[in-house]
Parts: C-alpha cells; structure tokens; sequence
C-alpha cells in the first residue's frame, strides 16, 4: 500500500471506548440495521402467541375484511386473521432461512476449505463439482427437484434448498484458505507436527470466521427467496404457514382480483425486509473483514471537527523564496471515528532545485503522509488541517482542481511505495505512460513514442517491454516503469516514498544508482523516503529526521551521519548498518512511539529517551532551532536558551535518569 | 485462447451433468412417476399418452440402468424429447420451440438491461459517494434485491393493471392481433411485456447496483488510483479507464452466477403474468406432472444460462488481459 496506512493507534479506541448497539451504529450503521430488523422478526415469530390470541389456521373470522382494529391487517378469503399469520409465519421462515444458511454454508465450507487443504486431485475435484453448480440454474433445478419430492415436506425441501445453495460459499472460502494455507504460520503449525483436523479447526476456521459468516446471510436470504417462490408456486406443503405459502393462498384466492391488497402486501413486504437484513449482514460482516472497501465510504461520514493548530505551534517562518518547495507549518492527519489523528504536526521544510534530501524516520511516523499531504494526494480520511506547501512559488494547497491537474506531473511527480499496485492492471504500460504526457499536452505520436522508448533506454528496461500489461512485469520492472513516467515530463521535482523497499538489494542499488544519475543530469530535487537511514547517509544531499509527526533533525548528510545530535537520531543511526560495513549486532530502539491521536505536552521521544531530562522533556515541547549553520534540531539537551526559568531542571544523564527511561521503555 | 476452450469444456461438462441430474432425479423418487401420472390423471391419460410416456422414460426397453441412459443421452443429442403429456400429442421440443423466444426476448433483454442500468447506478453511487442521493442507493439497492420476483410482479399487477387499467393483466399479445410484424403486433407486445419487464430490471438492477458500488469503492482504495490522479488525468478518464473498467471485472464474474438467479427469477413472473414462455411452461409442467416436458425445460434452461455464462466468459478474457494469460487476478 502506498497510500499511508493509518497508524495502528487510530483504529484501537483510547479515549472513548465505544459500547453496545450504539456503538456498533456509529461504526456499522449498515450492521446495526440489518440486526435491528433481524431481532424484531424473532420477537415476532418467538411472542406469536402473546402478540395475537388467534390462530393463524383457524378460519373463525369474515372473509377478506379490511384491515381493521380488530384485524390489524384484515383477513384472508378463508376468514383467518392475517397479522396472526405473519406472526407465525415468521417462524418457518426464519427457520428455512437459518436452516439452509447453515446446511448451505456447512457444506460450502468443508468443501472449500477441504479443497484449498488437501490440493491436489481433491481441489480438481472439488473445483470442477463448485463450477458446475455454480452455473447450474438453482431455481429450475429447484422446481423439477421439488416437484418430484412432491408432499415430502419442509424438511425435504429445505435440504434440496440447501444443496443448490452452497457452490458458492465453497468457491469464497476456497480460494481464502488457499491464501491463508500459503501463510507462514500454517506452515509452522504442520512443521510442529499439527493433526489436519486440528490445523483446520484451530488455524484455518477462525481465521475464516468472517467469510463463513458472511457466507451464511448470503445462503440465507437465498433459502428465504427460494422457499417463498417454491410455496407461491404451490410447489411443496402449503398446509404450513410460512409467509410464502400466504402469498399462495392470496394468490390462489385471487386476492388482488377482490381488492385485497394487503393479503400479499405484509408477507411480501416481510420477506424483502428479512432479505434485507441478512443482505445487510452480509455487507456488514464483510465491511468489518474488509476494512480497504469500506474505509474510502465510511469514513467520510464521520463528522468533520477542524482540528485547531494545536497551541505548541513553532513559529511561522516565512516562505524561503529560492526553495523549490517550501513547506510551512502543515499539520495534517486521519479523520478516524474515534476522533481526529494528527500524524503530521506542524511541520517546516525546505527542498532547494537540484537537492536531494532524505526524510527518515520509523514506520508510522508521518513520514508519507507528510509527502502526500505535501503533494496534495492526501485521499479520504486523510485531511490536511492547516499550513502551506510553495512549490515554485505557488500554494498547492490552495489550487483549484483543474490547476492542480495541470501542475501534477509536470511540475512535480511521484514514485509511490508498493509501485506493485499502482499500475492500471487493465492497460498497457505504454497507454499508462502515454497518458501522463497526454495530460499535459504532448499529444504527437511520434513524439510520444520517441520520449516513450527514450525513457526506458533511461531506466534500462527493453524497449519490447512496452507493450505488455503490468502483470507480465517482475517487481523491479515495474518499479522502473513507474520510475520512467515519473521522469516523463522532467518534472523539477520528484517524491520518492520507500521506492525500493520491496525489491532485493541488487535490484535496489541499481534503481537508486539510475536515479542518481538522472537527477545529476536533468537537476531534478528529490525528496526521497525510506527508513533505512544509512541509504540516506550515502545518497542525499540533507537527510530530515521524523518522529512522531515532527521533524526533530535537518542537518546535511555528513554532519547527520557524523555528529547526530538529537538522540532519536543517534539511536536511528545505530539501528541500521553501514550498506557496506561489517555486519554487526545493532541495537533497537525500545519501546513504541506515542499515539498520533493524542496531543503531547512535551518531547515526544521523552518516553524512549536514554538523556531524558526529568521535569522539563516530558513536560515542555522543544523547537526546532539551529544548532549549527544548516543543522536544526529540537532537543532542551542542545538548546539550554530555551529552558523555561522556571521551575530550574535539574540537567543529569546520571544512572537514576536512565533507569527511569528504561523503566518507561521496558512497559 | 486456453482459457475459451477451458471455458468450453465446462460448457459441455456442465451441461451433460445437467442432462445427467434429469435422467437420474425421477429414478430417486420413491413410486413410480408414471403410476403417480396415472394416479393423477385417472384414466384421462390416453394409451397414446402413457406409450409416450414410457418412450421418454425408456420404459418401453427393459434394459439396464446404464443402457437406458446411454439411450437417453443419444435422444438428447438428436433433439427427441418425446411427447408432451398436458399439450399432448405435440412432440416436446414443438413446445419449447414456441416458448423459447418469448423468454429470450423477454428475460433476455431485461438482464442485460438490468445489469447496465443497475452498474451505472451503483457506478454513480461510488463515484459522488457523500453526496445525498449517491449515498441513498446502496439501502435501495438492497431492499430491491431482497424482494420477492413475483410479489414485485403481483404489485405492479394490482396498481397498473387492475386498480389503473394502463396495462394488460397477463399474456404476450392480444386476441386476434392478425399479422406478425406489423406496427399494430409490435405495440401489443410492448404493451404485454411493459409490466414483466419492469419486474425483472427493477429487482435485478438492485442487486448489480450493490454489485457494482463494493467493487468500485474498492477500486477507489486502490493505488493504481491515486497514481492516475497524480498523474493529472481528467476525471473523465480516471472514471472511464482506472474505476469503471477495474470495477467492471469482478461484476463480471458475478454475473454467470446471477443469470442462473435471474433466470429463476424470471421464469415465476411469467408465470404471473401468464407470459408464454419457458418458465410459464414449466410451471405448467410441474402442475401438470408433465415429466418429458419438465425435464426438457431444465434441460434447455440449463443450456441458455450456461451459454449465458460462457459469452461473459469470453468477454472477460478480452477485458481483462490477466485472465487471457492464466494469471489469478
């Protein structure tokens, strides 16, 4: 994933944990919804007898009486009440429907997980008997199959449901398990010498829990449907009363004919909303297992609070006017349903024409979301709360829309992290480069095609490549191809967030050695991304150290790497070996970073640091300010001007310091 | 083109077992289906009748289980479906050659009609997702879905048909209409199919909006996405290239299995509506117990769904350039 991901402290609950139905209304209304409905239906089928004192059989009553008060919805043309048959009704058919979600769903999933478990001969088989049911008509089959059962019962008939139900749960569930049976653990279980039956129950089912039951609404409202249309077809025993079978005898009575409108109406109307909830269910559960698909929609909902720049903000510097981009005071974050995340804090930077600069920093720490936010790519739930971002003079963040498409690109442009997903899997690497020229202009063929071939000479991929479509690709090439469109319209700048992280180190060098090469010789900045801080140490011309959403150290590359100053940084540099150097034991950095949902008073790495100062880091933010020239850093341990009179700290790196911040580290 | 002829052969392999369920389903039925026929009919089933009977169950031949199914699986090849028992004496594949079109004209179209207005629907309740209406669908779209084929076709019945007289109550066309294919003919079947069509494209649609909509919000999601907006493409293309035809794919998919739903869906509003199609048979057939003629419609409705599925087969393999390599999307 490219986009930033949210930091894992947004989606647990801090401050406000949220309870019960509400609660689950706030974050799944759809979920809530389909319960609410679900669990009116069994109060009405479970309370029958105390919601009605008739018999839903008993023709004791007028024939087709209007709905009244004493027949809330009148009577049939049998003279049976009608809101007591609904009442009743609503047993059998949650029945049916439960029944065959889980005899369809039983099915489904040993099949599936049997298929994906074995391999082999049992998948082939198996696969070919899913495909073929799957394409098989169920309601047809259904029909001749009932009619031949003919007066076998509900029992029969929820079987036969049940059994032209199932091939596509077993399809969904296969091809889950195939992708959790390729994970490491389960390879870990079987190495340990687990039994199949345990592996299945005990590492593969729970994991699956999600699809099963999602799987089991789905099969539900298809027993529902079905058994209602095999009732009003007369097919199967319409001596019961299920809400089916009513809509059977209205039909058979020809209740509309005689005006009777709500004799079909109400059992209809209850098997669409049942259908509804377990559809609602369905979506529900699948929204929880599957957070990607729901997070661009949901989110939005969320109400909007305008986070207000928090009161710690550094001062407003102004706009450096030979910088290429100018960053200034940008705050920006995730509006999450539990309150707005702030993953980027007030954050100044500067990129010269031609630089390269590093931004470095652990997972987490606001590092892409500070280039996205920069660059304007920020999506849903991500929002920039306040700042600028000048490039060449002009705030992107107070573009229009079609300014913004203009500049993009041709102006700046980036290489995204998982370059894996980020080519349309549907167009030819060509139109995709194509594309980006096209947008701003270049509309020649010749000259498309000449800059094209030009462009993959640039990043050493044959030119044959082309005209293949991403998948027929491997990582490396694809990652040069994103490469090459960024390079496309030599743009003066171009973001590159953890280009290489997902490539092997051969791969990797040489990609970076090609960078390297086309920014020396079209003088392009670059802001490059990564974690890997001694890559920076090698590559930039200034290396910026992120943590927690601040930046706490901007130093050229050779004063970074030969006199850190800020003690996160000391402890970054020695969690990552030289690229060359020996291979030796390097130390972690314990503990964690802090919430982004929270606002800190004071340093944020006070918690993790080894020269805490007690009484002033965790209780007083330090600015960012320059130490040397060109070298900023935001640590009291640098800049004794900034201590705060009063009350006097006491300055001490002694032992008693360092246990406390180990004792914090160690929770 | 592996993959077409992969597809293919599941075409013949689905439809022989099809043809298979419908040698071996009366065969488990406890009795004699053709003493329940006789039963039933109580002597009005003519000698001709119960001969014909026994031909299409190959009763006529005491030979083994295994050589009456290879008997019956070369009459299927060769079209011989014996006769109908409740439009007797006409031969069974008479009836379903005056049924087809009816359906295929009808459930055919409103599929198809279905699946593009409900995508387009659910295409735009992706794309203005926030927006009031955008947001409105999905809940429509499910409640839709959810609703029983024939009490939507028995609604609009009750308020087109008889409480306004708009429409007709049932059938494909009037009385004494004359000639086919003249202006008059034309308007009568409109005029016939308006209130089964809409049946079908409304609760249909439902379910390829919500379709639709997941898919293209999980495109949304995805990087390939942001990149094209990075790049500064036009919104027009973004929806066109990256969210519609991305999102169109797993639809794609879901559709060889919707048809078969769609279809069940469709043969009970013929029945409602009296339209003389497959399903209007069939449920003839059923009541009827006119075996011959209700296996013969499986068998045929089996067919139609199955070619259904192999042409959005194909048509996935041109869209979708993973598929044509082998390559899992």
């Amino acid at each position: 994933m490219s986009t930033p991901t949210l930091p894992q402290t947004a989606t647990r609950p801090v401050s406000r944990p949220l309870s019960g139905l509400m609660g689950l209304f706030r974050r799944s209304p759809r979920t809530a919804t389909g319960i609410g409905i679900l669990l009116f239906m069994v109060l009405m089928a479970v309370f029958a007898p105390l919601l009605s004192d008739y018999s839903p059989t008993a023709g004791a009553f007028g024939r087709l009486e209007a709905p009244s008060a004493e027949h809330l919805l009148g009577t049939t043309a049998l003279g049976q009440d009608i809101f007591t048959q609904l009442l009743y009704g609503a047993r059998l058919t949650l029945l049916i429907g439960f029944a065959t979600g889980l005899i369809a769903t039983a099915i489904g999933t040993t099949l599936g997980v049997s298929a994906a478990y074995f391999g082999g001969r049992v998948d082939e088989l198996i696969s070919g008997l899913t495909n073929v049911f799957l394409v098989l008509p169920g309601l047809p089959l259904l029909i001749v199959a009932s009619a031949l059962l003919r007066g076998a019962g509900e029992g029969a008939i929820i079987i036969v449901i049940s059994l032209t139900g199932w091939a596509w749960g077993a399809r969904v569930l296969r091809s889950q398990a195939l992708s959790l049976r390729r994970r490491d653990y389960i390879d870990a279980a079987l190495a340990s010498g687990e039994t199949p039956g345990r592996m299945i129950f005990r590492e593969m089912l729970p994991n699956l829990a999600g699809i099963i039951a999602a799987n089991f609404f789905g099969t539900a409202i298809y027993g529902v449907l079905s058994e209602a249309t095999l009732s009003f077809l007369g097919i199967g025993d319409v001596s019961v009363v299920t809400w089916g079978t009513m809509l059977y005898w209205a039909q058979a009575n020809q209740a509309l004919l005689a005006g009777a409108w709500w004799w079909v109406a109400m059992p209809g109307l209850g098997i669409a909303l049942l259908g509804t909830s377990f559809a609602l269910l369905n979506f529900g559960i699948d929204e929880i297992s599957n957070p990607k698909a729901a997070a661009a929609g949901r989110l939005r909902a969320v109400k909007r609070e305008r986070v207000v720049a928090a009161a710690a903000t550094g001062p407003a510097l102004p706009i450096n006017p030979q910088a290429l981009l100018s960053i200034r005071n940008l705050s920006a974050g995730y509006q999450t349903p539990q309150g707005p995340v702030r993953a980027v804090r007030d954050v100044s930077l500067d990129v010269m024409p031609g630089e390269f600069l590093g931004l470095a920093g652990e997972s987490g720490c606001g590092k892409s979301t500070l280039a996205f936010a920069a660059t304007r790519l920020l999506a849903e739930p991500g929002e920039v709360f306040s700042g600028q971002s000048v490039l060449s003079g002009r705030d992107l963040l107070k573009l229009s829309e079609a300014e913004l498409r203009q500049v993009r690109w041709k102006e700046y442009s980036l290489v995204f992290q998982a370059s894996m997903n980020v080519l349309n899997p549907v167009i030819r690497v060509r139109e995709q480069l194509y594309e980006a020229m096209r947008a701003h202009g270049v509309t020649d063929k010749a000259a498309l095609a000449a800059r094209a071939r030009e462009l993959f000479e640039l990043v050493g991929i044959r030119e044959s490549y082309l005209d293949v479509f991403p998948h027929q690709l491997s990582g490396g090439m694809k990652q040069r191809v994103v490469i090459a469109i960024a390079l496309a319209l030599e743009p003066k700048l171009v973001v590159l967030d953890e280009p290489t992280t997902a490539l092997d180190v051969v791969v990797q060098r040489q990609i970076l050695e090609e960078i390297q090469a086309v920014r020396k010789r079209l003088g392009i900045g670059i802001v490059m991304i990564t974690h890997d801080l001694s890559l920076l140490v090698e590559m930039s011309d200034r290396i910026a150290i992120m943590y927690a959403g601040e930046i706490v150290e901007e130093a050229s590359s050779q004063a970074l790497s030969g006199a850190p100053l800020h003690p996160y940084t000391r402890r970054l540099m020695n969690a990552f070996p030289p690229l060359d150097g020996p291979r030796e034991r390097r130390d972690g950095i314990p503990g964690r970073p802090p919430s982004l949902a929270v606002d800190l008073p004071g340093c944020p790495f006070a918690e993790r640091c080894d020269s805490v100062i007690p009484g002033l880091c965790s209780s007083h933010k330090p600015v960012l300010s320059e130490i040397a020239p060109g070298h900023r850093v935001a640590c009291f341990l640098h800049s004794p001007q900034q201590w705060p009179s009063h009350p006097e700290p006491t300055l001490q790196t002694s032992s008693s310091a360092k246990e406390a911040a180990h004792a914090l580290a160690s929770d | 083109m592996a993959y077409i002829a992969r597809k293919f052969m599941l075409l013949l392999f689905t439809l022989f077992v099809a043809a298979t369920i419908n040698f071996i389903m009366p065969r488990l039925v406890p009795g004699d289906p053709i003493g329940a026929m006789m039963a039933k009919y109580q002597g009005k089933l003519t000698p001709d009748a119960a001969d014909a009977l026994r031909i299409a169950y190959g009763l006529d031949k005491h030979g083994s289980a295994l050589q009456e199914y290879f008997v019956y699986l070369d009459k299927i090849v060769h079209g011989d479906f014996g006769r109908s028992i409740s439009q007797f004496p006409a031969p069974v594949s008479e009836v379903i050659a005056g049924a087809a079109p009816w359906t295929l004209g009808l459930v055919g179209i409103t599929t198809v009609l279905a699946f593009l207005i409900g995508s387009a629907l659910g295409l735009y309740s992706a794309w203005k997702r926030g927006t009031r209406l955008a947001d409105a669908l999905p809940p429509i779209g499910l409640f839709l879905s959810s609703m029983p084929y024939f009490w939507f076709a028995l609604l609009l019945v009750y308020v087109f048909a008889l409480w306004h007289s708009i429409f007709p109550l049932g059938g494909a066309l009037d009385n004494f209409i004359g000639d086919s294919w003249t202006p008059k003919w034309w308007a009568s079947l409109l005029h016939h199919a308006a209130l089964p069509a809409l049946t079908i494209v409304i609760t249909a649609a439902g379910g390829w909006l919500v379709t639709m909509r997941n898919n293209a919000m999980s495109v949304l999601s995805e990087d390939y996405l942001a990149f094209g907006r990075a790049k500064g493409l036009s919104e027009g293309l973004i929806l066109n290239r990256y969210v519609l035809r991305n999102a169109l794919l797993p639809s794609l998919t879901g559709f060889g299995i919707a048809v078969g739903f769609v279809v069940g869906g469709a043969i009970v509003v013929e029945y409602v509506f009296s339209y003389p199609g497959l399903g209007y048979y069939l449920f003839t057939a059923v009541t009827a117990l006119d075996y011959p003629l209700m296996q013969a419609l499986f068998l045929m409705i089996s067919a139609a769904v199955l070619l259904a599925n192999f042409v959005v087969d194909a048509l996935y393999a041109v869209l979708d350039p993973r598929v044509r390599d082998g390559v899992n999307a």
